[in-house]
């Protein structure tokens, strides 16, 4: 860690870890989890069925998909705009920029619930074979994590709309679980609708 | 009447000569000791004697469960004799939670909710169970169709209740998101989250009877399991530091709620 340090003057841009540590210890272990639903949908069924779920991959929808993405780089964008905002002082305009994240967040999973509703009415659920029950769990508790990202999204809303002095660390760690939600759904879409 | 009186107040002066605060709260710590001794107590009833985990495997034949129960049926009534007579250290624990969490500055309604949600959970997935499996050890001998159904009932009632618990994550999340006083880290509640999340995702027992959503799968069986082992150890080791760290004046005050 000393060896990371900028000899900066002042200490206002020091380099220090952006939220606080327990935000870190969140996302590292969130990040194992997740792992272990790669893994599973790798190793433990992918290997044995790879015809099956390339076929089976053929009935997803990439345009949907590459959409969600770019809703949710784009909502990145805004978040890490916000918490550069916060940190300069101008609160409005941060939660102004949140505003405009948490709205991706809501289109996002307006186009998610879509393509669910194709895929129910089309007869693919979870339980059609093992490469839908790896898409339906891994988006839903993909999605789960958004919900919970919008949840994080409103505290920070108020935070800055209504405390005097507002947390910087709270800001930031919202920003970093945000980060983590689109870098997760980047692995999955990755995972699910492109690898060959 | 007040001989008895005398010998009381006598008592009670002889525990102010010398007040530490370590024997005010030796209530709190009998009820701390009952965790580590209680979990150690139900590992081995469930591993051990129960045979419920790791879980056998749900693709199992008729044939095989019932010789799979007429194996193990003396333990598996053990196990429920043993649950039955050490089941109630689980409320010395909750109990301890409460009062930590009655320290928080959240409203009573959510540790209130906290023991509820668990007292919920705990009859799928702790009771119903092993009393399923000692059920089916009691005749060994009667229709194996029967013994087969008690075999699917005990172990969907063991993995399938795990989303029971996902509410009582979330109640303990939020009570250490709002809490100013920080009773317990933050990083537990954050913690309480991927409990709470890996537990939703025991719901797909229902469909698959192998690979990793069955019920002795990586994912819905071991994740949140090894989630649950990760947290619990964290939880008490936090509640050992919110007992040494509350200020002995709160002991002697009136609970107010």
């Amino acid at each position: 860690m000393h060896g990371l340090e900028a000899p900066v003057m002042g200490g206002a841009t020091s380099r220090r870890l952006p939220g606080d540590v327990n935000i870190w210890v969140f996302v590292i272990g969130d990040m194992l989890i997740f792992s272990a639903y790669f893994a599973a949908y790798l190793f433990a069924d992918r290997v044995g069925n790879h015809e099956l779920f390339l076929q089976s991959q053929q009935y997803l929808s990439q345009n949907l998909g590459f959409c969600n993405t770019l809703i949710l780089l784009t909502s990145s964008l805004f978040v890490a705009l916000g918490v550069h905002a916060a940190r300069l002082g101008d609160f409005a305009v941060a939660s102004r920029f949140l505003e405009l994240a948490g709205a991706c967040g809501v289109v996002f999973l307006f186009v998610k619930a879509y393509e669910w509703y194709s895929k129910l009415v089309g007869g693919l659920t979870i339980s059609t074979n093992a490469f839908f029950m790896h898409y339906y769990v891994m988006t839903g508790v993909h999605v789960v994590h958004v919900l919970i990202g919008l949840t994080f999204l409103i505290v920070l809303w108020r935070e800055l709309r209504g405390a005097p002095t507002p947390r910087m660390e709270l800001v930031e760690a919202g920003g970093i679980y945000w980060h983590m939600v689109d870098f997760l759904w980047f692995l999955i879409f990755a995972l699910l609708y492109l690898m060959r | 009447m007040s001989d008895v009186l005398a010998a009381h107040a006598g008592a009670q002066s002889a525990n102010e000569a010398a007040p530490t605060a370590k024997n005010h709260k030796l209530d709190q710590w009998i009820c701390w000791w009952s965790l580590p001794i209680f979990y150690n107590l139900f590992g081995f009833i469930f591993v051990y004697l129960g045979k419920l985990m790791p879980p056998p495997r749900p693709g199992l034949t008729t044939a095989e469960i019932v010789a799979f129960i007429q194996a193990n049926a003396s333990s598996m009534q053990t196990a429920w004799v043993l649950l039955t007579l050490s089941l109630g250290f689980a409320s010395l624990s909750s109990g301890l939670i409460i009062v930590q969490m009655k320290r928080m500055t959240v409203s009573p309604a959510l540790p209130y909710a906290y023991m509820a949600a668990l007292a919920v959970a705990a009859l799928p997935g702790c009771l119903l169970c092993t009393i399923l499996f000692a059920l089916a050890a009691f005749r060994p001998d009667r229709d194996p169709e029967i013994i087969a159904l008690l075999y699917d009932m005990g172990l969907l009632s063991f993995v399938g209740s795990l989303g029971c618990f996902a509410t009582q994550y979330m109640i303990f999340a939020i009570a250490i998101f709002l809490d100013k006083r920080g009773i317990f880290p933050k990083w537990l509640g954050y913690m309480s989250i991927w409990g709470a999340v890996t537990e939703l995702v025991a719901a797909p027992i229902w469909i698959f009877k192998s690979g990793p959503y069955a019920w002795d799968g990586l994912i819905s069986f071991y994740l949140g399991t090894i989630i649950f082992v990760v947290w619990e150890f964290f939880l008490i080791s936090s509640l050992s530091k919110a007992i040494k760290q509350q200020p002995v004046e709160e002991l002697t005050s009136p609970c107010t709620v």
